[in-house]
This record gives structure tokens, C-alpha cells and sequence, in this order.
């Protein structure tokens, strides 16, 4: 390939870019009257993205900013016996540096939506190296980052816990030796308790029928234990926040993925109304979990109300891959299979080593303990999944979080199953897996998917019955979470005078097109152009109140909100229809962009006029979701997996490269079907990197490889040039037009995928992910000795 | 997020001028070519210098020219552009190969060679290959001009055999005979290579034996290294090259003293030389001149 041939010629004046080819990729609308929804519209910040004129949070200034430099622990366990900043105040520029004992202050020093045991600033004792100990604040990062170097701690060192086992071990110190209560969540039924008096952060216990009965009257076993490694939710943008605190408010700028969830840990720490705090969240440079909930926001508030002036903290990706990363998990399962060749028992322990603050691991928790189970109806199960507590960088939240991790080796025993019973992975699948509307989850909606249908989608995009050059193996596993998308969700829309339309919705758009899609769905109900539509989200003071942008929610809960918005208005319009026309509100028809009475019709803008006796005037639609009626049952979709491989392996060097990737999309309805696909083979993406080369590694107390030199993500030239994408668009969701949630799903089979097609290529099985070439190389070689052994 | 710390840079408009500046710098200042890794190592707050002196500035460093049999490369040369030389593609297609295969796109369009070499970063995929082909490094200083080669600059890790005043000015490649053979295969897992092999085999009349040969590992010790042992074992007739080639593989891997680091275990590594020795001389046997 010649490099210069790359420098196609492409017009790149910004003003042409709108007319860039979009292929729609599947387009069922002609089938479906949709005018505006099932299109694959450009994305609508696309242009502002690409020419740099889009607002982060990194582009916000205030007017006295100063920036905030974060002194972190070189320990992992240590009392805090002294902190001298007297040097670092002495340096110019250096307004005042904050350290844990000024904190005290505070109405509270900690913070935490599941439970409250995050400090701010380390108070005493830090319990990781990368935990922030002081925050230098000064006129300039430069000026803060030098003082940092002005700032001396003296730590007394305690012994440390890096690994589950240590964590567990009768003689551990006890990282907090205190109990927590419920943080955002209390008396709701999402709220966990931590700390005590041991280092298990939470348990989750699921089970029914009896494992042991069910292992007795099973004919094939296979049983086995697995590793998912830790791993960085890489996001192109760290995080940043800037922190306004003023006598009687407090606003924050954030790169957050919740902002009502931040609010809450910001009123919290500083003792105020929900109403005084307000959090403010431009674009996101992507999430994936990463900024889900709380993170460096407490601190630039507590900066800026230290420093009586804004404060902005920016993160490089060093710091953000000790700020949070995923959890590990070590699953220890075995799986029954009886006499007609059905899945009759699975019994699992999961140890997730969570860090050394719960962050959202007790979701995690309770999360894996679910989705390890698999699409699966086993009439016996048992599961005990444990987050633990450990000396080191606090896990939360990885795209599609609870799944990934168990997937692997939860799909990788599916297969070692089949092959005992000397059957294939996908027919073994399509008799096992459950069937739509089955309830296949005690107390669970029963399956919203067609799941042998998307299994054999998958099957033929991977010519599953062909066989494989030599040195080539196909894969496939199967995944169904229950989405973590808790229906709290409102939306208001605002029609103004003119019948065009603003969205106001707390869905924070991090890249993965909710301004886009929340924008097609309210164009599409009020049959206005899209160009007429406004998003504006995520300002906790001026948009109604959403739980959260995570699970995969946006485009069910918060789609549907917004049209049933859209729907109220229009109840409320054909209320002043009634009065324009002088008839009964039932006559009246919509049609689009407004309402006719026979043939008489009046655009949204008329009926506004009419109805105000002015132009200019507007009116506010608005939805609550709550748990009720079809989303009174949980989940409220169970997001699909349905993903598979062809790789190549390197037998000499035990190099994995993938030749083929193929992805089912089980979404319902796709509103943006370019922009579905699009999440699919990203998730699928994330999923090569965990798969093959993507893990944070320990050395000791300190984190081997935290940096992008060492780290190593997915990039463009890891995704094989063929790629199949298929959507599955039976509209069987609870959101708009029948939509379901994706862009997690295609993650979680992905590992398990890649290390089953490694068993087809080269007949070895690994059990750690990632497959890196030396972990598969030492594979084949365990196997050719013994093969020898046996000769 | 670190930043840079505040620093000034300096536009020698000579060699001379530049060795000057260095000179009365001492340990505040650095020469600045790319600036790669030398920005990248001083905003994570590894290296400090004051002064940065611009070797891109001083005329006469930017040429890829070919004088008495010998490729001579300008220290302001990116790799990107000794790829893409037309020169170097007709003349030493192996090396243009290699600097195809440095880092990425970013990388290569602003990183120089010479650079590359002088920050003597274990990881280099050119210096293996550059050891393999007898290349000399130029340095020039106030006190005059001096040639070393590729053993003789590496001094270990991050540390060459420069003095704080010389500035490298080229590095000259003799250009290989028609009956040369060779081929550079490199491994990478992570950002930087984990295993770089290069071997240069020099043919006899006709054709049917190594009379010469010279094989470098790079990556898997501090500096790039051969093997005499190595290079005895490789040489002999083709009929029978397949043969030696695991012993060779095993004095090259003694040669280098590999360790188990993050990037692999010692027993991979050994095996993983073998492997990749295996390959080059395969690759390097199919062609039919010296190229890659
Ligand atoms: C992300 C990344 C990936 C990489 N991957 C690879 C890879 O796969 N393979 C590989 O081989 N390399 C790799 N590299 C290294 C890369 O080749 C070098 O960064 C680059 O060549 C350095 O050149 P530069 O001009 O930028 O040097 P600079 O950063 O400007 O300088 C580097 C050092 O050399 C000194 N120096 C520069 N010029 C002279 C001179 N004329 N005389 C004396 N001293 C001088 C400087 O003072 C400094 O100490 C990678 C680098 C990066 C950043």
C-alpha cells in the first residue's frame, strides 16, 4: 500500500461537510412510515467536533480561574504523619494549597453514591498510591505543578493489600475499619451497605433451585476457573472539572457522565440544597464507564471554596488511570449439562478486586452475580460474587459493567461443554438459549430478544459451516444483561412560537449520539424537520431531573420521555386546536407539523399565535418515568451480546490476529442506524482490547503500566478489515417505536469469542484474558509436552 | 495533567554554533530535533533542560545523499522521509522497510533518525538494523569531527558515547554489494517493539553459501547487540543453513542476557529470537539483491 495514495482528495471546507455521503445502513422506515427516526442521519455535532469549535469542559474559563495540581500518594498504605506546605505557599502565583485536615470544615469529608466512604482528599491515611493528598492552587498549572514539588508529606507505612487473596487473608489490615451507610440510594432498591469490619466491600448471592441436586443428575461437567484482567476505560478525554463556589451556591463544570449524581455528592459534602448546586456538563470526550458518578468534582469544589475563587482541576490520562479503572475478576464456575444435552446447572464465585473505594463496585457486584448466568434457562443455579476491598486504584464502572468480566469465562465454559459433548458451540447455543419472552431470570422480564434468530444472523456472517483455512479458527458467545437502566427518567421539550422545537434532557452526549437520536425522535412525533429541533442537556439547574447516561438507557428511557413529552404538548395543542377550530379536541387530527380539522389545517406556530394572541409564545411539554405500568418489571430490556471472530494464530509467536469480526445489534428499532453500528463495532472494539493486550498490571504496590506508552488500547489497525455488522430491528422494546438499548452488548462476548476461536485453531483453551501471544505461545507449548508425555 | 515547564529555545545557524551553545549550556541545555521523546521524557518531569538548541536550524542537516558508496543521513532527516527517499528505496530498500515499520504515522513524520539513535531508547528498530550494516555515526564538536560505530555510540541504556558539546550530524551507511542479502523482522506486542532481528548474509560467487554473515537482536537488552558466535554458526552452505539456525538463534540469545520483564520471559524471548532469526534469513534468502 502506497501511504501518499491515503491523501484522497476530500473538499474539507467545513460548509461541505453536512453533504457528506451518510449509507444508511439498514433502513426499515420505507417499511415503517418513519420519516424522521430508523434514518442514519449525520450525526448533529459531528461538524463542530471536527473543526474544534464544540465546547468541552477543558475550554471552560471563568473569569479569577485559578488551576488546581493534585500532590498524590507514592504508597499504597500509609498514615499521614505530617504535611508542610509552607514552601509551596512562598512560591508566586501559588494561591493556597488544600490538604485533607483543612477538609474537616466541611459538613462532610466524604463522598460516595452507593456508600459515602470516597475522601476528598486523603484524611489521615491514604489507602492507595495515586490518591490525592493535597491540591496545590495556583495562577497556573505550571506554577501548581511546580509547588507540588515544595509540598512534603511524611508518611508511617502500614502493610498494604494489593491482591484479592491478600485482601482476604485472616491477618489483612483492614482498609476501612468503619461502616457505611447508603449513599444516593437509600431506601431504594439499589442501596448497599460497606466497610464493616472486614475488606469485603459487598457480596451478592443469586440462586435457585438446588446446585447440588442439579450437578447430581448432570451427565457432562466441566468446570474451571477464569481471569478477566483490570482494565482502563480509556476515554480520548481525561477528566476535568472547574469547581465556582459562592457564598450561598455552587456550580461545577464537568466531564461527567451523571450530573444529577455528582449533584448529589456535591450537596452532601457541602451541606447544601440540591437546588444550590448546579452541574454543568458541555460535551464529553467519551465515557465508557470511566465517568460514571462522582469523581474529581468534590475536589474542585472544595479547591474552589478553599481558594475563594473558580478552580479548574484537568487530569492527564496518567492521573485518570488512577482516578478509576475497572474491576478484575477471578471466577471460579463449573457448568452441568444433562442427558439432552441441556444446561441444568452453574454454580460460580466471583472475587472482583474493587480498590480501595467502592465507587460503583457494589453494582458491579451485584451486576456480575446476574450476568453470569448467562441467556440461559438453568433450572439450577448458585452464584457468589464478592467486590473486595484492596491497597489499590478504585475500580467502578466499564462499559456495560457486570458483563465483560464474567462473559469470558462464563461463554468460554459454554464451549468447553459442547466440545465434551462433542458438538458445536453454535448448535449447543441455539438449543440452550432462552426463547423470546421466556422467563429465563426468576422475577426478571422474561426475554425481550429473539435470540436463536440473532445467533443465527451471527452464524452466517461468519460462514460458521465453512471450514477454516489452516491456522484459522471462528468463535462466537452469546451475552444478556439486564440493563442497569433504572426507569427514573424525565424529559420536558419547549415548542416555541415559531413550531420549532428545544429538547431539554439530563442524557449527557459523550459521543455516542443522544443529541442526535433525542433530537430524530422529537422531530419525528411533531413531524417537524430534524433541523428544527434544539437539544439542550445536561445543566442539573435548567434540565429535568435523569438517574443517569450509562446502561445503555439513553435511547429507551430517555427517547421515550422525550416523545412522550412531545405527546403531551401535542395533547395540550389540540386543547387550543379545540378552541381555534370550534370543534370537540377528539375531531382533530395531527398531521404533519400540526393539526387539521377537515380540511381545514393549522401549523404548531398558528395554534401558538392563536392561542397567545402573540408570536414569540411557547409552551412546555413534559414526562415522568418512573416504575410503572411496562417498565414497572426489570429489567427494562435485557441488552444482547451476540458477537464472534475469525482469527489467525501465529503458532510460532502465539500471535492472535483477527481476520473477521462479526456483530449482531439486537436493538429493537434502531432510531440512527449508522449510529448503532457505529456503537457495535465500538463496543466490539474494546472488546479486542481486553481480549488480546489490554490489562493494568501490578507491580507491587505500584500500577506497572499506567500510561498510554505501556497501556496498550485498540486502535484502527486492530480491527480486521472485514467487518459484519447486522441489526435485528423486531421493535419488540418498551422505548420509542419499539427501541431497546445497545452499545454495550457487542463488548461482552468478544473475549470469550476470540478464545474460543482459539480452541478451533489450535485445539488449546486459555483461561486469562487478555490472550497475549506469550500467554497463548506457553499454552501451546504446555499442550505439545504433553503430547509428548503421552507418545 | 503535567505540563511542560517553560523553556527556551536557541537557532544555531551552524555546527559550530551549535556545539558552542551546548558547551556553555552544560547540564540546562539539550539539542532538539524532533523532539519525540525528548518533550515528551521533560513534560513528565524525567529530564529538565532551560535551553533546547534546534538542530533543524542549522542549514545543510536535512540531505539523504549517496557519497563514495556510502548513504549518508542528515541528523534533521524524519523517518518519514528516509522511508518515502527514493534513494534509499532503490539503494537500501531494507532500511526504508524499517523506517516504515517506527512507531506511527506522528512518530515518523516528525522524529529523525539521528534522534532516534542519540536518545538511545533500548526499543529501536533501526539501530538493530543500522548495527547489522556497519553504520557509523558523525559527531562533530568544536574540537573537530569524529566518526564511531553503532557499537561504539551505545553506551547503554539512554546512554551514548557523545560528549555534552558533540553534535551528531549523520549517520553513513555503506551501501551493500549485489551478493548481500538482508531483512529486518520486528515484533511488537505494546507501543514499542518487543524484539527487532535484523541479519545481513554476503553470498559467495555462486550463490550456494554464506561466506559472511551478520545478525543483530535488538529490544531484549540495553543496547542492540551481535553475536560472533552467531554470525560463525550462520555461515556455511544454504543446503544446510535451516540446521544451524536454532544454535545461532541460542548464541545470540546468550549474547543478549535476556531477563523476564513485562515484556515477556526470558524463555519466550529466547524463543521468540529463534523465530524471528528463522524469518529474516528466510526473507532475506528470497530476494534476489540486497534489498528487503
Ligand atoms: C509513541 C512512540 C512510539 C515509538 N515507537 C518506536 C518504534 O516502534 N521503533 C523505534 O525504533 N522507535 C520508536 N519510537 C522512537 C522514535 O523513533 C523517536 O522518538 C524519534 O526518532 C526521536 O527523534 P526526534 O527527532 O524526535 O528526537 P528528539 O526527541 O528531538 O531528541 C531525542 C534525543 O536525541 C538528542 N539529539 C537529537 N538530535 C541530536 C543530534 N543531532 N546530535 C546529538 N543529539 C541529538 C536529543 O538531545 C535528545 O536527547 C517511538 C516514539 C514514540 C514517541
Amino acid at each position: 500500500m502506497s501511504r501518499d495514495s491515503d491523501d484522497a482528495k476530500v473538499d474539507l471546507t467545513p460548509q461541505n461537510w453536512s453533504d457528506l455521503p451518510v449509507e444508511p445502513v439498514t433502513d426499515v422506515s420505507h417499511e415503517t412510515g418513519f420519516q424522521v427516526v430508523n434514518k442514519s442521519v449525520p450525526r448533529r455535532d459531528g461538524v463542530a467536533k471536527v473543526t474544534g469549535r464544540a465546547l468541552y469542559t477543558s475550554d471552560i474559563t471563568l473569569p479569577r480561574m485559578a488551576h488546581a495540581r493534585i500532590v498524590r500518594s507514592p504508597v499504597a498504605h500509609a498514615r499521614i504523619t505530617s504535611i508542610d506546605v509552607s514552601a509551596a505557599l512562598e512560591r508566586p502565583g501559588v494561591y493556597a494549597v488544600l490538604t485533607g485536615e483543612d477538609l474537616k470544615a466541611l459538613p462532610h469529608t466524604h463522598y460516595g453514591h452507593a456508600v459515602p466512604d470516597h475522601a476528598v482528599l486523603a484524611i489521615d491515611k491514604v489507602i492507595f498510591v495515586g490518591e490525592p493528598v493535597a491540591a496545590v492552587i495556583a495562577a497556573s498549572e505550571r506554577i501548581a505543578q511546580q509547588a507540588m514539588e515544595d509540598v512534603v508529606v511524611e508518611y508511617d507505612e502500614l502493610d498494604a493489600v494489593i491482591t484479592v487473596d491478600e485482601a482476604l487473608s485472616p491477618e489483612a489490615p483492614v482498609i476501612h475499619g468503619r461502616a457505611f451507610t447508603s449513599g444516593a440510594f437509600r431506601g431504594f432498591e439499589e442501596e448497599t451497605v460497606a466497610g464493616q469490619t472486614s475488606n469485603i466491600c459487598e457480596e451478592a448471592h443469586v440462586g435457585w433451585g438446588d446446585v447440588e441436586e442439579g450437578f447430581s443428575q448432570a451427565t457432562t461437567i466441566v468446570e474451571g476457573e477464569y481471569y478477566y484482567p483490570m482494565a482502563y476505560a480509556y476515554a480520548m478525554e481525561p477528566y476535568v472539572a472547574v469547581g465556582d463556589v459562592s457564598d450561598n451556591s455552587l456550580t461545577v463544570y464537568s466531564s461527567a457522565q451523571h450530573p444529577f449524581m455528582v449533584r448529589h455528592d456535591l450537596a452532601h459534602v457541602f451541606g447544601m440544597s440540591l437546588g444550590q448546586v448546579r452541574v454543568v456538563v458541555p460535551y464529553v470526550g467519551g465515557g465508557y464507564g470511566s465517568k460514571s458518578y462522582t469523581k474529581i468534582e468534590p475536589l474542585a469544589a472544595a479547591c474552589s471554596w478553599w481558594a475563594k475563587r473558580p478552580v479548574k482541576i484537568q487530569l492527564g490520562v496518567e492521573e485518570s488511570i488512577l482516578t478509576t479503572r475497572g474491576d478484575d475478576a477471578l471466577v471460579r464456575m463449573r457448568t452441568g449439562v444433562d442427558s439432552d444435552g441441556r444446561i441444568i446447572a452453574r454454580e460460580a464465585t466471583i472475587y472482583l478486586n474493587s480498590g480501595a473505594y467502592a465507587e460503583n463496585s457494589p453494582l458491579v457486584c451485584k451486576k456480575s452475580a446476574n450476568r453470569i448466568v448467562g441467556p440461559y434457562a438453568i433450572p439450577h443455579v448458585k452464584v457468589d460474587c464478592y467486590s473486595v476491598y484492596t491497597n489499590t486504584c478504585p475500580a467502578s464502572s466499564f462499559r456495560g459493567f457486570g458483563a465483560s468480566l464474567v462473559t469470558f469465562g462464563a461463554e468460554s465454559q459454554i464451549d468447553e461443554l459442547a466440545e465434551k459433548l462433542g458438538e458445536d458451540g453454535l448448535s449447543f447455543r441455539l438449543r440452550n438459549v432462552a426463547d423470546e419472552g421466556e422467563r429465563f431470570f426468576p422475577k426478571m422480564r422474561g426475554l425481550d430478544a429473539n435470540l436463536k434468530g440473532d445467533l443465527r444472523k451471527l452464524a452466517a456472517m461468519l460462514e460458521w459451516d465453512a471450514e477454516p483455512q489452516a491456522g484459522r479458527g471462528k468463535g462466537l458467545a452469546v451475552s444478556a444483561s439486564d440493563a442497569g437502566a433504572h426507569p427514573i427518567t424525565t424529559a420536558a421539550i419547549k415548542l416555541h412560537g415559531d413550531g420549532s422545537v428545544t429538547v431539554l434532557t439530563g442524557s449527557t452526549e459523550l459521543g455516542q449520539g443522544s443529541h442526535t437520536v433525542l433530537a430524530q425522535i422529537a422531530a419525528e412525533e411533531f413531524g417537524i424537520p430534524l433541523e428544527s429541533v434544539q437539544v439542550v442537556a445536561s445543566d442539573t439547574a435548567i434540565v429535568p431531573f435523569e438517574r443517569s447516561t450509562g446502561a445503555s438507557r439513553t435511547t429507551t428511557l430517555m427517547g421515550r420521555a422525550v416523545q412522550e413529552a412531545c405527546q403531551e404538548a401535542i395533547a395540550q395543542l389540540c386543547e387550543m386546536g379545540s378552541e381555534a377550530f370550534g370543534v370537540p379536541p377528539e375531531e382533530i387530527e395531527q398531521e404533519s407539523g400540526g393539526l387539521r380539522h377537515g380540511d381545514r389545517s393549522m401549523a404548531w406556530s398558528e395554534l401558538l399565535t392563536s392561542f397567545f394572541g402573540m408570536p414569540d409564545c411557547e409552551i412546555v411539554g413534559r414526562a415522568y418515568l418512573r416504575r410503572a405500568g411496562d417498565l414497572k418489571e426489570l429489567p427494562p430490556f435485557w441488552e444482547i451480546g451476540c458477537a464472534g471472530v475469525e482469527i489467525e494464530v501465529d503458532e510460532e509467536t502465539g500471535r492472535i490476529e483477527l481476520t473477521r469480526l462479526a456483530a449482531v445489534g439486537d436493538v429493537g428499532l434502531a432510531i440512527n442506524p449508522a449510529m448503532a453500528e457505529g456503537q457495535d463495532l465500538g463496543a466490539a472494539a474494546m472488546g479486542i482490547g481486553t481480549g488480546l493486550f489490554e490489562e493494568l498490571v501490578y507491580d507491587g504496590q505500584q500500577l506497572a503500566n499506567a500510561n498510554l506508552w505501556d497501556y496498550r488500547v485498540p486502535r484502527f489497525t486492530d480491527i480486521p478489515s472485514d467487518v459484519r455488522l447486522e441489526l435485528t430491528q423486531d421493535q419488540n422494546g418498551v422505548g420509542p417505536y419499539g427501541a431497546k438499548g445497545g452499545g454495550e452488548g457487542s463488548l461482552n462476548p468478544m473475549s470469550a469469542s476470540i478464545a474460543n476461536a482459539l480452541y478451533q485453531a489450535t485445539g488449546v483453551r486459555v483461561h486469562e484474558a487478555p490472550l497475549t501471544p506469550e500467554r497463548v505461545w506457553q499454552a501451546l507449548q504446555a499442550k505439545k509436552s504433553s503430547q509428548r508425555e503421552a507418545e | 495533567m503535567n505540563r511542560l515547564p517553560a523553556f527556551t529555545i536557541s537557532q544555531p545557524q551552524s555546527v559550530a554554533e551549535a556545539s558552542e551553545m551546548l558547551a556553555s549550556l552544560g547540564d540546562s541545555g539539550r539539542l532538539y530535533a524532533g523532539g519525540t521523546e525528548l518533550l515528551a521524557t521533560m513534560k513528565e518531569g524525567a529530564l529538565l533542560y532551560d535551553t533546547l538548541v534546534d538542530v533543524k536550524t542549522v542549514p545543510g542537516l536535512a540531505d539523504i545523499r549517496v557519497q563514495d558508496g556510502e548513504l549518508w543521513i542528515g541528523a534533521a532527516v524524519t523517518h518519514f522521509s528516509i522511508e518515502t527517499s527514493p534513494i534509499v528505496r532503490e539503494l537500501l530498500p531494507v532500511l526504508s522497510y524499517v523506517e516504515s515499520r517506527v512507531a506511527n504515522t506522528r512518530v515518523r513524520a516528525t522524529g529523525t533518525l539521528v534522534g532516534n539513535l542519540c536518545f538511545a531508547e533500548p526499543h529501536s528498530d533501526p539501530a538493530t538494523m543500522l548495527l547489522c550494516l556497519d553504520a557509523r555515526v558523525v559527531a562533530q564538536s568544536t574540537r573537530g569531527e569524529r566518526q564511531l560505530t553503532i557499537d561504539e555510540f551505545f553506551v547503554g541504556a539512554y546512554e551514548t558515547a557523545l560528549e555534552e558539546d558533540e553534535v551528531v550530524t549523520s549517520v553513513v551507511v555503506p551501501l551493500p554489494p549485489a551478493n548481500w542479502r538482508m531483512a529486518y523482522k520486528k515484533f511488537q506486542i505494546i507501543e514499542r517493539p518487543t524484539l527487532g532481528l535484523g541479519v545481513v548474509l554476503e553470498l559467495n560467487d555462486g550463490g550456494d553459501s554464506v561466506a559472511t554473515a551478520r545478525a543483530a537482536v535488538g529490544c531484549v537488552s540495553e543496547s542492540p547487540l551481535r553475536s560472533s558466535a552467531a554470525e560463525a554458526q550462520l555461515a556455511g552452505p544454504l543446503e544446510s543453513l535451516l540446521e544451524r539456525l536454532d544454535a545461532a538463534g541460542d548464541s545470540l540469545a546468550d549474547e543478549a542476557d535476556l531477563l523476564d520483564d513485562r515484556e515477556g520471559s526470558a524463555e519466550y524471548k529466547r524463543h521468540l529470537i529463534k523465530v524471528f532469526l528463522k524469518r529474516a534469513v528466510q526473507q532475506a534468502l528470497q530476494s534476489d539483491g540486497p534489498s528487503r
